[in-house]
């Protein structure tokens, strides 16, 4: 049976989408067998970060309206065999969402994979209600940034009130991931730290993500920047799959910023 | 004519069950040995008999000019009232118990989330910013405030960031004070008074 892992964050714009494709193709590297679906009805964008721009036919509207099988809808990734793809449809709106119907679906992808990965659309209406709604876990993408964190913990509370795990008395584990950190501007204490973040969501830490100006390349041409060795986001995204996938691994500091000596003789004639 | 004033310490009592009486005298009657007992209620052999034995001086259905008090100002009777009603308290005390409705939360408050309350809280969590707390008992947060208060009560009891809100009696407190350490902010003669905790509180 597997382990569905809902990626919210409140606001939009913090990075959820790229996470989720991150987080899934670390995972599938990981020799899990996983699925990430899109559920921003309406506003498909998950397709275009794993490479499958145009290899979408069919949508998880139509598995649910069972006018397909769900062998038919999902796409498997070039990347990784060990990853598939569900996407959003593009010409029905959330309201198409219903309880029964997710179950269904949900409960078809947990037989198939170990890890069933849910991109939540940003904001907290319905759409985001029924992402929840079945999650056993979820990620918490944030910025370091006051708005974000207010959303996420709009978002939580949420989590910890409508959730079907919640209704049964049982708990949904959380965990934080802090995304395009500014090891700089931390320095310098224009950016919260993770410090001062844990503190008011208090959640477990998963993941320090830095702030990696090859994401938007990454994102445009389809290749998820935990394929680029060089990357420290990428190496980032990796560690925190293998954390999901229940390794230990240790934290690396991406929030104190060091200068090399060319940077320094730089900065000085700046 | 030889007269003489004398000022005494009498305990009244109202007698209305017998075994009720004798079994608080067996407890009590130490205390009553320098009184004069003055027992309102049925005359009967059996407690004159256990009074007697007892060593104790009393009195049947007598009245006395307690109430007059006030009219005569005879300061000597003055005494004589605060001791009977010393005496009486043990008597009540068990019946009476403490009310409060005091409620503790051990919860995040978190955006959007809203705590209302008719009574007294204790929050041994923080409140992030975007929750609050309306209340019209005593508060007291263990953890910073980030939020807006809301509070009606005798006191509150609360450490708040520079974001926060908190409005006591209708009155907007500057957080300004109520930064670094836990404060403690009542209203007195109509001034809100913020004295912060000297010592560091350390919450079990």
């Amino acid at each position: 049976m597997g382990i569905v892992i809902a990626v919210i964050s409140g606001k939009g714009g913090v990075g959820k989408t790229t996470t989720t494709a991150n987080i899934g193709l670390g995972i599938a590297q990981n020799d899990k067998k996983c699925v990430v679906v899109d559920f921003d009805i309406g506003q498909r964008n998950l397709d275009m970060l794993l490479g499958l721009e145009n290899r979408v036919v069919y949508d998880m509207v139509h598995v649910m309206d069972d006018d397909i099988k769900l062998k038919q809808a999902l796409i498997k990734s070039k990347m990784s065999p060990n990853l598939s793809f569900l996407a959003a449809s593009q010409t029905k709106d959330k309201s198409v969402l219903d309880s029964d119907k997710i179950s269904k679906l949900i409960n078809e992808l947990k037989d198939e994979f170990d890890f069933v990965i849910l991109d939540a659309p940003a904001g907290i209406e319905s759409g985001y209600e029924h992402t929840i709604e079945f999650a056993d876990r979820a990620l918490v993408v944030v910025n370091p940034e006051v708005s974000s964190i207010r959303d996420s913990d709009r978002a939580i509370g949420i989590l910890d009130s409508k959730s079907k795990k919640v209704k049964d008395g049982q708990e949904v584990d959380k965990f934080l991931i802090i995304n395009r950190i500014d090891a700089k501007m931390v320095q310098s204490g224009e950016m919260l730290n993770s410090d001062d973040i844990l503190e008011i969501l208090s959640i477990p830490l998963i993941g320090k993500i830095p702030e990696d100006k090859g994401i938007i390349d990454a994102s445009n041409q389809g290749k998820p920047i935990i394929l680029d060795d060089n990357s420290k986001a990428g190496q980032a995204y990796k560690r925190v799959a293998s954390r999901i996938c229940g390794e230990k691994v240790d934290f690396v500091d991406v929030e104190s910023h060091k200068e090399s000596f060319i940077q320094k003789v730089k900065g000085i004639f700046k | 004519m030889k007269t003489k004033q004398y000022s005494a310490k009498i305990f009244e009592i109202e007698l209305e069950n017998e075994d009720g009486f004798i079994s608080f005298f067996d407890k009590n009657y130490l205390f009553f040995q320098n009184n004069l007992i003055i027992i309102h209620g049925q005359e009967s052999d059996s407690i004159k008999n256990y009074l007697d034995s007892k060593n104790l001086k009393y009195v049947f259905n007598l009245e006395i000019p307690v109430q007059k008090k006030q009219k005569t100002n005879l300061e000597s009777i003055n005494p004589i009232k605060t001791l009977e009603e010393k005496k009486e308290e043990p008597k009540i005390e068990p019946i009476e118990k403490p009310k409060t409705n005091l409620k503790v939360l051990d919860k995040l408050i978190r955006s959007g989330q809203e705590v209302k309350l008719d009574g007294d809280l204790l929050l041994l969590n923080r409140v992030n910013s975007g929750g609050s707390i309306i209340i019209n008992g005593t508060l007291i947060v263990t953890q910073v405030v980030d939020g807006s208060i809301r509070c009606n009560g005798d006191f509150m009891m609360l450490q708040a960031s520079s974001k926060a809100n908190i409005v006591f009696h209708d009155v907007e407190v500057d957080n300004k004070f109520l930064q670094d350490k836990l404060n403690r902010i009542e209203l007195i003669n109509n001034e809100i008074v913020i004295t912060p905790a000297l010592k560091e509180t350390s919450w079990v």
